[in-house]
């Protein structure tokens, strides 16, 4: 207990009963949920669950049916829009751009809401340097975007959000179609930017024995209700991982290096769950 | 910033030398340091108003299309296929069959009502690409190409519905400059640089939108005004390039793709880049459109797309990376 509020010793974003609705469509319920700086949080949830929904509230996207959002203790919809995207930065599924634009052109267009519209300064280079630096791509920043693979786009679209110079990053499964390599190395650079820089991640994952690797703190949602929140040791469990997912999971504990893992426990006989 | 130097001193240059040929060229050749009195009113109340309005609908189209480009991220947009130059010649036609103004007496009127025209092409294309809230850019697309056509045959039913202006009409929508007068050039001065200088001012909201429009919120730009300002500002280039010239293809959709393949895709320098050789480029081609079968004329909308098509698929195949649409 004493560690845990020592490592979060500053509130980043607060929800406090937040739910939403499209229309008559209840689609988040009671959420309260609290990041502090320096965290990985990971959003775990079945397809429908209403994660991105989630996401688009603490973007500040949407507005919450009822209930509070608060970013660095104060109500997010107070934020003008430009300091919003000085204070939360983004990475989202959407398709990356069409047209020849090079790594460093894409990332330094996270220098918009920063950026006189004129001119460049040397701390909007600085700030794009190392956000190239931090995702580990500096060598690729004369290519066009068009011609990297899967993962460099990726690291690029994560620079560029990070280009921002946010303290607060949110990542729509930035891991998607990604190959174990760039999964890992993805991860592991959002893990040192909240170890170094004690920037707050949150992001969506589906793969649970990433989340039990890299996250610090996980948040549980099963259709638009708050399944369980708190550190990933304590909420990723068997009966919750078998409520939220659908799935039987084993969980095992590596003997060398204390890491946690699931294995599902009857692969072969996957089939619709009756509940 | 030498890069940039070198392309502001190439555009310069190609702009004083168009307009130089473009003046001395023509049915008659005039050598413009050496005029008699008849040269200078050919100059003067002739080819100058005409080359200023080839300028201003050239680059007027080219920068529409780069706008419509940007705002729907898709390399085949343009005024065409989004169905805006069908709204501008329904607006347009209108006028001119239930004689809301004369055109060669009130080209102001016709202007407006093309704008008027274009920009309801425009809503219903918004309207019927939308859905929950959100904008698809295909489906935006799929609305533009129905939307088009449906204007279009409405233009169809108003040419058989004109008598003695059905003259008027084809001659009008065969496209073309030998029309232009100083009014033309005036309402396209007064129309079109604001709108370039606008759009060049939002640049770089237009480059952030590339990324999405989720991103784009999330950098801090108000999304919606922004490509409301886009739209209306595409849409007015439109009105007037199809108001004072009729229908001219390819320009829009073919010069900012070889300014793209040539200095990239960064909107602070296309668009403006695009706007000045698109003007150059078609006062290249009214030159060549008046002057080859003289003293007859080829539309200049042939001489644009037997021109451009060649070198813009030349470059296509030189484009680094994928489109993606």
């Amino acid at each position: 207990m004493i560690t845990i509020s020592s490592v979060n010793p500053q509130l980043a974003i607060e929800l406090r009963e937040v739910s939403f609705a499209y229309g008559n469509r209840l689609v988040l319920t009671d959420i309260s949920a609290s990041m502090g700086a320096g965290e990985l949080v990971a959003l775990i949830g079945p397809n429908g669950s209403g994660k991105t929904t989630l996401l688009k509230i603490l973007l500040g996207f949407l507005p919450p049916k009822s209930g509070q959002v608060s970013l660095h203790d104060r109500a997010l919809d107070s934020y003008p829009v430009k300091d919003r995207a000085k204070a939360i930065a983004y990475v989202s599924q959407q398709p990356a751009p069409t047209f020849p634009l090079t790594s460093y052109q894409l990332v330094s267009l996270g220098r918009y809401p920063h950026a006189s519209r004129f001119a460049f300064s040397g701390a909007d280079a600085a700030a794009v340097e190392s956000a190239l630096e931090e995702t580990d791509s500096k060598h690729l920043k004369e290519r066009f975007f068009g011609t990297l693979s899967g993962g460099e786009k990726q690291k690029i679209l994560i620079a560029r959000a990070l280009a921002q110079s946010a303290r607060v990053l949110l990542l729509d499964e930035p891991t998607l179609h990604l190959d174990l390599y760039y999964q890992l190395q993805i991860l592991a650079a959002l893990k040192r930017l909240c170890r170094q820089q004690r920037i707050t991640v949150i992001t969506v994952l589906h793969d649970v024995n990433l989340v039990s690797l890299f996250a610090d703190k996980a948040l549980l949602l099963c259709a638009g209700a708050l399944r369980a929140f708190g550190p990933v040791r304590e909420v990723l469990n068997e009966p919750n991982i078998k409520d939220l997912l659908g799935v039987e999971m084993k969980l095992n504990e590596d003997i060398e290096t204390g890491v946690r893992y699931f294995i599902p426990r009857d692969p072969f006989n996957t089939r619709r769950n009756p509940n | 910033m030498n890069r940039k130097r070198w392309s502001c001193l190439l555009i310069g240059l190609s702009l004083l030398v168009s307009f130089f040929l473009a003046l001395g060229t023509g049915p008659i050749a005039i050598s413009l340091f050496d005029m008699s009195a008849s040269d200078k009113v050919i100059v003067f109340n002739l080819r100058l108003p005409r080359v200023l309005s080839a300028f201003f609908v050239g680059g007027g189209l080219a920068l529409a299309g780069a706008i419509f480009q940007g705002l729907f991220r898709n390399p085949l947009a343009d005024s065409y296929l989004l169905g805006v130059s069908s709204g501008a010649s329904l607006g347009a036609a209108a006028t001119i069959v239930f004689r809301l103004a004369s055109p060669m007496a009130n080209f102001a009127a016709l202007s407006f009502f093309a704008f008027v025209g274009s920009l309801t092409a425009l809503a219903l294309v918004f309207y019927f690409g939308h859905r929950n809230g959100g904008f698809s850019i295909f489906r935006l697309l799929l609305a533009g190409l129905g939307v088009g056509l449906f204007l279009s045959s409405l233009v169809a039913i108003l040419m058989l519905l004109a008598g003695e202006e059905l003259k008027a009409l084809i001659f009008f929508f065969l496209g073309g400059f030998s029309a232009s007068s100083w009014e033309t050039a005036w309402i396209s001065f007064a129309c079109i640089p604001p709108a370039v200088v606008t759009a060049c001012y939002f640049a770089p909201e237009l480059n952030v939108l590339l990324l999405g429009e989720e991103t784009a919120e999330s950098s801090g730009i108000r999304t919606r005004r922004i490509q409301l300002l886009f739209a209306v500002l595409a849409a007015l280039l439109t009105a007037i390039s199809v108001s004072v010239a009729g229908l001219i293809g390819f320009v829009g959709l073919i010069v900012p793709h070889m300014i793209r393949l040539l200095s990239g895709a960064d909107h602070r320098t296309l668009l403006p880049l695009a706007f000045f050789s698109g003007g150059v480029f078609v006062v290249l081609c009214d030159t060549a459109a008046r002057t080859l079968i003289a003293p007859a004329e080829l539309p200049v909308g042939i001489v644009t797309s037997l021109v451009g098509v060649p070198i813009f698929l030349y470059l296509v195949g030189k484009q680094p990376g994928d489109y993606n649409l």
